[in-house]
């Protein structure tokens, strides 16, 4: 983006305005920010080096956390099935949550109430929600299998009580609850986009498909941008779900690293090695997160 | 305002940009109808399938303890407790949690909107040294799980004697970085022209952030407002940490007293989180105008 | 700029959390107290409790303390019935935890003494004349000091339903069963209620690892939760996915997934037998007084065993439950805290734990009758024998290893139970698991 100011006034002395302008800006939330969240979060990344037990002394031992995390297999199995959770979980609640906004942003009647509804699964405590949807996956009386038994489907899956099957099933609850919440924020950037925008194309000839692709798209990209940042971190620290809804199990086939780091710091007490996980979890979404940066960046040029 | 500015106002409102798909197209009159009556039932029954877990729990609410999980799944209760609706307020604190829990909603949500658009602006419209690798770790800060940090935070608070207050949950949710990222996207939707303008007409930086940032940024700011409100409203771990003496007990908080170490009345948990998503849902329903209704264009008039 | 302002608060935040960290571990507590309280002064001493309002032990506790010894206050805190530990564990680091608070189970009494967040009790313990297998004070004692005193202890048995076994014809238990015995009634009795003409099936089984894993541990001889060897759980799981497949109890998928309750399974006569622990009676004479359970005849039977040599002295497991000190206690209050923690082992707190329907510790022939001589308690011999007469042992071993391998094991058990995977596999499954992550 090009230099704000229409006067230039080269040198140190913008620089300095600059920079105090900024700070005056930054600095209500950064202060709280800083002491409140940003002191725990570095203390963490010494902590990970530690072998930390939230009582006593915390020795420093090094790199052996690390190692540790290389040699164990739950950690392995956390790690993948993060990134299994990721990987759908994503591209599904960006593209429903993207659809669903499309479809509401207009006068239709009771939209307001089919927005609210829309939002109602994030708004739900997250433990009835789990309650009612493992009884719908319920695999011999719930409803869903005794749909799929009637169309015919003889061996239906047995969701939240099958290793192969739980991880879908927690992907379709997670996408289902947060739709309505990333639809709200697409809502929010449609109505950034101005309408004659709109009426050039069509002037132009443009079909609906050839509108939304070559005026809505672009339009919303720093929309988008945000979305898919928050959707990314917030996939791949996926918590209170899975706590909830299987804990894990059957056996490890929901273990995130999340839940991981919570069982190892509070369960068994080993927060030296939780932090060193956490640290792992945070360079994975950060590296994510630079590299849609990057590509978002040049996007805009 | 000077009428050099580049920018086109706004003539026709917001809401029709959803209305152009269907009017240029040249369908009848009829199949238009029964697509839309079709269209109407789908969401209906969207909706409604939506609506299920909620609808749950409402049945819920009204059954008795023993009878909450059963097998088969009990839609509709055997017999209608009624009573629970009258038993919640007076044999927990509800009135109590409730007032806990809008307090800390408004105030967190007033901190969160306020600070973090005010510095959103600092990030999206000024250039400074360090600026983006600043905002990088303010990203970085959402990317670390809070469950790993949380005790070297709750000691850190304990030490500066907040813990144990409702304060401790304002200072830990109203400086998040999720507001400054947020209102920072929509402020780089806003066209530096207008900006400029504004400058060459010789206002300052804040000037420029009431004036025209904020006005164009309703939906962004109503988003905010209601997402920072419903999580704050929703939290359970930080009350459970921060929040322990019963007089500043929130709703979530109050509901988990219900469940004993050997017992849990089940249903008046179902009670009480039927009447804790109410306000929300009263709350979306009327706020949600805020984020078609072009009152976001208002301020470029002229 | 900015970026050294960063990291100097962050090398002094550091500093200052490590610093904290030493001094919440050692309590500032002086062996030759220089100032200890004249036994006239009033002292109050906090409590940690949970879910006061359904939990009344606690305050029970306090308040027959204080009669006895009025110019000591006990003041209970609530804490969160569910995250208990979590919260306590945040208190102790930040150095706000109560005087005294409570050893939930073994598991935990294990971080917080090992984290030295436990005073040495050992001149409480030594007046303390214990019961007959001593089992209590052994649990909580570590390089031959004792960190804590237990108040109740739970043990599992059998809950029967006598309604159910008459519709179904079958004969009540005589308190020898085996495994293999409970199996195969489950099974009558699942046909007979079927023929009855009811819905109710023959036993159910919490979704609790316990359930199955406490069993195996306490009565399987050579059984050791820390050998990295669990081939002993396997007879046992056989057990119970033959009882879940020829259906007479509920599966675990459908257990789990449609949250069912021990209390309302049994409490509302949906199954004949529950293995479960001591604490449930007073659960199920309260629901049985406010109507959210039915009203019906039930009795306890000692646990089934691992063959027929122990039925003399049925061999069961369960925890004790206990109080400690919190090291960073004031000093002029620790000859108070002591005297409250001498007070819970003793006769008189176990009668009126009894008294509540808790399961105490501390057993005579007088606490039996304290807790038989409570309405509702089924007053058959066998339910006397089941209360009075067990080898309790504990569920978890005193080893920085358990919290590690119970979890380890707990996914086993929601393998294994939910069928995803044979028992063998789960069972070895959990053996290289355990090698791979503790034992090496």
């Amino acid at each position: 983006m090009a230099t704000t100011l229409a006067v230039q006034r080269p040198g140190s002395r913008l620089k300095r305005r600059n920079t105090l302008l900024g700070w005056s800006f930054i600095l209500p939330n950064f202060l709280g920010f800083a002491v409140l969240t940003l002191v725990p979060v570095i203390a963490l990344f010494y902590i990970a080096f530690t072998d930390w037990n939230a009582f006593g002394t915390a020795n420093w031992v090094g790199v052996d956390n690390f190692t540790r995390m290389v040699g164990d297999r739950s950690f392995m199995v956390a790690l993948l099935n993060t990134f299994y959770y990721a990987a759908f979980h994503i591209p599904l609640t960006l593209g429903l949550s993207l659809a669903l906004a499309l479809l509401l942003n207009r006068k239709l009647r009771g939209v307001a109430f089919f927005r609210t509804a829309a939002f109602f699964p994030y708004v739900t405590s997250i433990v009835a929600i789990v309650l009612v949807w493992n009884m719908l996956f319920s695999p011999e009386l719930g409803p869903i299998n005794q749909f799929l038994t009637a169309i015919g489907i003889s061996d239906p899956p047995g969701w939240t009580t099958s290793a192969d099957w739980s991880m879908p099933a927690v992907i379709i609850v997670g996408t289902w609850r947060e739709m309505g919440y990333y639809m709200l924020l697409f809502l929010a950037g449609l109505q950034t986009i101005p309408p004659e925008l709109y009426e050039a194309a069509r002037v132009d000839g443009a079909d609906a498909w050839q509108r939304f692709w070559n005026v809505t798209v672009p339009s919303l990209r720093p929309t988008t941008f945000f979305v898919t940042v928050m959707l990314t971190i917030g996939s791949f620290k996926v918590f209170d779900l899975i706590l909830v809804m299987t804990n894990g199990g059957p056996g490890q086939s929901t273990l995130v690293l999340s839940q991981y780091i919570y069982n190892k710091g509070f369960l068994e007490n080993q927060l030296g090695y939780a932090s060193s996980i956490s640290i792992v979890l945070f360079l994975i979404c950060i590296s994510v997160t630079v590299v849609q940066f990057s590509v978002n960046k040049r996007r805009d040029a | 305002m000077a009428t050099s500015t580049p920018a086109k106002t706004v003539t026709t409102p917001i809401a029709d940009i959803g209305r152009s798909p269907l009017r240029s197209s040249s369908r009848s009159p009829v199949s238009w109808r029964i697509g839309r009556v079709l269209g109407y039932i789908a969401l209906a029954i969207a909706a409604a399938g939506v609506l299920l877990p909620f609808f749950w729990m409402l049945m819920s609410s009204l059954k008795t303890n023993n009878a909450v999980f059963t097998i088969p799944i009990q839609w509709i209760p055997e017999t209608f407790v009624w009573s629970n609706y009258v038993e919640i307020w007076q044999k927990s604190d509800m009135t109590t949690w409730l007032k806990n829990t809008m307090v800390l909603a408004l105030a967190v949500t007033a901190l969160q909107v306020f600070t973090g658009s005010f510095a959103a602006y600092g990030f999206s419209k000024i250039r400074f040294p360090g600026r983006d690798l600043l905002f990088l770790v303010y990203l970085g800060t959402i990317a670390v799980p809070w469950q790993a940090y949380m005790i070297p935070q709750f000691i850190l608070m304990s030490k500066i004697n907040l813990s144990n207050t409702l304060w401790s949950i304002i200072a830990l949710q109203a400086f998040g970085a999720f507001g400054v990222f947020l209102m920072k996207q929509f402020y780089e939707t806003v066209p530096e022209e207008l900006s400029e303008a504004a400058r060459i007409d010789g206002l300052s930086e804040y000037g420029i952030y009431r004036r025209i940032m904020l006005p164009l940024s309703v939906p962004a700011l109503a988003s905010l407002t209601l997402l920072t409100f419903v999580n704050t409203w929703n939290d359970y771990l930080g009350p459970l940490i921060y929040l322990r003496s019963p007089e500043i007990w929130t709703i979530q908080l109050g509901l988990k007293s219900f469940v004993g170490q050997y017992n849990a009345e089940y249903a008046l948990i179902m009670t009480g989180s039927v009447l804790s998503v109410l306000p929300i849902a009263i709350i979306f329903m009327v706020g949600q105008r805020y984020f078609v209704e072009g009152i976001a264009t208002s301020g470029l008039k002229g | 700029m900015k970026r050294s302002i960063v990291t100097g608060l962050g090398i002094a935040a550091v500093v200052s959390l490590a610093l904290t960290g030493c001094s919440s571990s050692d309590g500032d507590t002086d062996p030759g107290s220089t100032d200890p309280a004249s036994p006239a002064a009033p002292v109050t001493v906090t409590l940690a409790g949970w879910s006061l309002a359904t939990t009344p032990e606690f305050q029970m506790l306090a308040d027959a303390f204080h009669e006895v010894n009025p110019d000591i206050t006990v003041e209970v805190q609530e804490y969160d019935a569910t995250n208990y530990d979590t919260q306590m564990i945040a208190d102790l680091a930040a150095g706000s935890a109560p005087d005294i608070y409570v050893q939930k189970n073994l598991m935990n009494f294990f971080t917080y003494q090992n984290g030295g967040q436990l005073m040495d009790v050992s001149d409480v313990a030594s007046s303390y004349d214990g019961n007959a297998s001593g089992l209590g004070l052994e649990s909580y004692q570590v390089d031959g000091a004792t960190y804590a005193i237990p108040y109740r202890q739970d043990s599992w048995y059998v809950y029967y339903n006598k309604d159910l076994f008459d519709a179904a014809g079958v004969e009540y238990p005589d308190g020898s069963w085996t495994w293999d015995d409970y199996t195969s009634t489950a099974k009558e009795l699942t046909s007979g209620l079927q023929g009855a003409g009811s819905e109710a099936l023959g036993a159910y089984q919490h979704t609790w690892q316990s359930v199955v894993q406490g069993f195996a541990l306490a009565q399987t001889p050579d059984a050791d939760l820390l050998s990295g060897d669990y081939s002993y759980l396997a007879p046992y799981y056989e057990r119970s996915l033959d009882l879940q497949q020829s259906g007479a109890q509920v599966t675990y998928g459908t257990a789990t997934t449609n949250s069912l309750t021990y209390q309302s399974q049994f409490g509302t006569q949906k199954a004949a037998m529950m293995p479960m622990g001591s604490w449930y009676v007073a659960t199920l004479i309260a629901q049985q007084a406010n109507g959210d359970a039915d009203t019906f005849n039930w009795g306890l039977a000692p646990a089934p065993q691992f063959d027929s040599s122990t039925t003399d002295v049925p061999v069961t497991f369960g925890d004790p439950t206990g109080l400690g000190i919190n090291p960073g206690i004031d000093e002029s209050k620790v000859e108070a805290a002591k005297a409250f923690l001498a007070f819970i082992g003793g006769e008189d707190a176990a009668k009126a734990l009894a008294g509540i329907g808790i399961t105490p510790a501390y057993t005579s022939d007088a606490v039996t009758e304290a807790y038989f001589a409570l309405k509702g308690v089924p007053s058959d011999d066998l339910s006397k024998f089941a209360f009075s007469t067990h080898d309790t042992r504990p569920e978890n071993p005193l080893s920085p290893d358990t919290a590690t391998i119970q979890h380890i094991l707990a996914d086993a058990h929601s393998a294994i139970m939910s069928e995803s995977s044979p028992v063998d596999a789960a069972v070895s499954e959990a053996g290289a698991r355990a090698e791979n992550e503790v034992l090496d």
